[in-house]
């Protein structure tokens, strides 16, 4: 069964990782406990899209294993700035949900007025279920400490970023 | 400088740095010696009630600018920072290079630039919400921050970019304002103007109206702004600890403040501004350089009084 070697091979990499997956049995999906994006419940499922997309779409700047480009934090010669990690030690994780779908769906330009960037907009490319699983993926790598900073600051977040 | 200013100085070495005219002193010599000792000055700071000017000296004055207390430096000063929580820590940012830190109000020092770049400092910063969380600017390099008030340092930012080209910040506050990013902002002057940046480091952007989004969103019509002067330096920022979206900004055109967190800018002083800084428990209490004078209001940026620097 393709789903179930799926799942399987997410629960070994998430425990990888450190954290339970609950099984749900009454809806036949196994939620990512802790995890929520927008305020929905993330599934193993949602996890594995997630990576798989996020290797197609995002990986060739963001780095295979979300490390970034190198010296990220220095200017490229143009002005803009490198493709910052996605793991802990980026700043991805001080962004609300909706603003981090914001940025993915629209580019930096559509929180930062006039700020010009590398960051592609990925309307028309990937769909607001499929941003929401790269998100979600990016997501689930996060230690507790990331994690918890991060959904305080979603809760925080009224939707004006 | 030339020997005849060193006769009428032979105390202060730090003449030496000064480019005054010899002619201008032979005439004047008292009223020249106040401006010059104003002119050294390239940044001011309360420490609690004591307020400090600091450049090639550091001088301390402990009644409101009455009278002052030189104080020694570990070479010149081009930013000093002080916290509330931290009485009597002074954090200097050095002309030539590196930071020292002071916990006796400036009578001796220790350099704390463990990891830091080489370079002068421009501006330094301790942010609002946490005393040992240290910001400095280095020319030609980037911002870099401290978690342990100085003695560790790491890059957390490149410069702003603006105006086509990476700048320097010229001067640095922690702004206690919400990014909605888990944190407050640092805002910086440059040549080019204001920017600001959350502490989180994720970009440097212009400072926006907080509802700009919305507006934008709904197709309201823009909030109000009205920005510092376009074409000037932001040389100094200062920001009230007690009324956090109170700014106030030391320019070539003079002292600015700002209500709402820098996006309405209204002109509180003409003349040439140089450096300003804030009671930290009085918003009203401004001190300035302006004209090469060292200025004192205490209602805001309304009236100013000289102070003498003797
Ligand atoms: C062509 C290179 C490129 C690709 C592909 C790319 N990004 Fe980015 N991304 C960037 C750059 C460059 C930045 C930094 C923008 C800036 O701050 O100037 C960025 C920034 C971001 C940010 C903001 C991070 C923060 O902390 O501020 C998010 C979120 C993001 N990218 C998500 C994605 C996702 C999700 C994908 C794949 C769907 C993706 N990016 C694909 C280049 C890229």
């Amino acid at each position: 069964m393709r789903r179930a070697a799926t799942i399987g091979a997410a629960i070994v990499a998430l425990s990888a990782i450190g954290f339970a997956v609950l099984a749900q049995s009454e809806t036949d999906e196994d939620l990512v406990e802790g995890l929520s994006f927008l305020g929905e419940p993330v599934t193993v499922a949602d996890i594995s899209a997630g990576q798989a997309l996020y290797a197609e779409n995002c990986a060739s700047c963001h780095g295979a294993e979300l490390e970034g480009q190198p010296d990220w934090r220095r200017r490229l010669d143009n002005g803009r700035m490198p493709a910052p990690p996605h793991d802990e030690t980026g700043h991805t994780w001080h962004h609300s949900d909706w603003n981090l779908f914001i940025v993915t769906k629209g580019g930096v330009g559509a929180v930062v007025p006039g700020y010009e960037s590398d960051m592609p907009a990925f309307e028309g490319i990937l769909t607001d279920d499929e941003i929401a699983d790269v998100l979600s993926y990016i997501k689930s790598t996060w230690p507790d400490r990331q994690r918890k900073f991060q959904a305080e600051v979603s809760v925080n977040d009224k939707g004006d970023l | 400088m030339t020997n005849s200013t060193l006769n009428f100085e032979p105390d202060r070495r730090h003449f030496l740095a000064l480019g005054m005219g010899a002619a201008a002193v032979l005439v004047l010599p008292g009223a020249v010696r106040a401006a010059d000792r104003a002119a050294d000055i390239r940044t001011l700071a309360f420490d609690g009630d004591t307020l400090l000017i600091a450049g090639a000296t550091l001088r301390a004055s402990l009644d409101g600018g009455r009278s002052w207390q030189e104080r020694p430096t570990p070479s010149p000063v081009s930013s000093i920072a002080t916290h509330p929580a931290r009485p009597g820590r002074l954090l200097a940012g050095l002309a030539r290079g590196g930071v020292a830190v002071s916990g006796d109000g400036g009578s001796s020092w220790t350099t704390r630039s463990d990891g830091l770049a080489s370079g002068e400092v421009t501006a330094l910063a301790v942010a609002a919400g946490n005393p040992d969380m240290i910001y400095a600017a280095i020319r030609g390099d980037g911002l870099w921050k401290s978690e342990d008030a100085g003695a560790t340092w790491a890059l957390a930012m490149d410069r702003p970019w603006l105006d086509a080209a990476e700048r320097d910040p010229l001067t640095l506050v922690s702004v206690d304002l919400d990014t909605g990013m888990g944190g407050i902002w640092i805002y910086a002057g440059t040549e080019k103007g204001l920017t600001r940046v959350p502490d989180c480091f994720c970009r440097w952007q212009d400072v926006q109206p907080g509802n700009a989004m919305d507006a934008l969103a709904a197709g309201d019509a823009p909030p109000a702004e009205a920005p510092l002067p376009a074409d000037e330096p932001v040389l100094s920022l200062a920001s009230a600890l007690t009324a956090p979206s109170k700014l106030y900004a030391a320019l070539p055109s003079g002292v600015w403040a700002s209500q709402d967190g820098g996006v309405v800018w209204t002109h509180k002083a003409e003349g040439q501004g140089r450096a300003i800084a804030l009671h930290p428990r009085d918003e009203n209490h401004v001190a300035a350089i302006l004209n090469g004078a060292l200025k004192l209001s205490r209602d805001g940026g309304a009236t100013w009084i000289a102070l003498a620097i003797a």
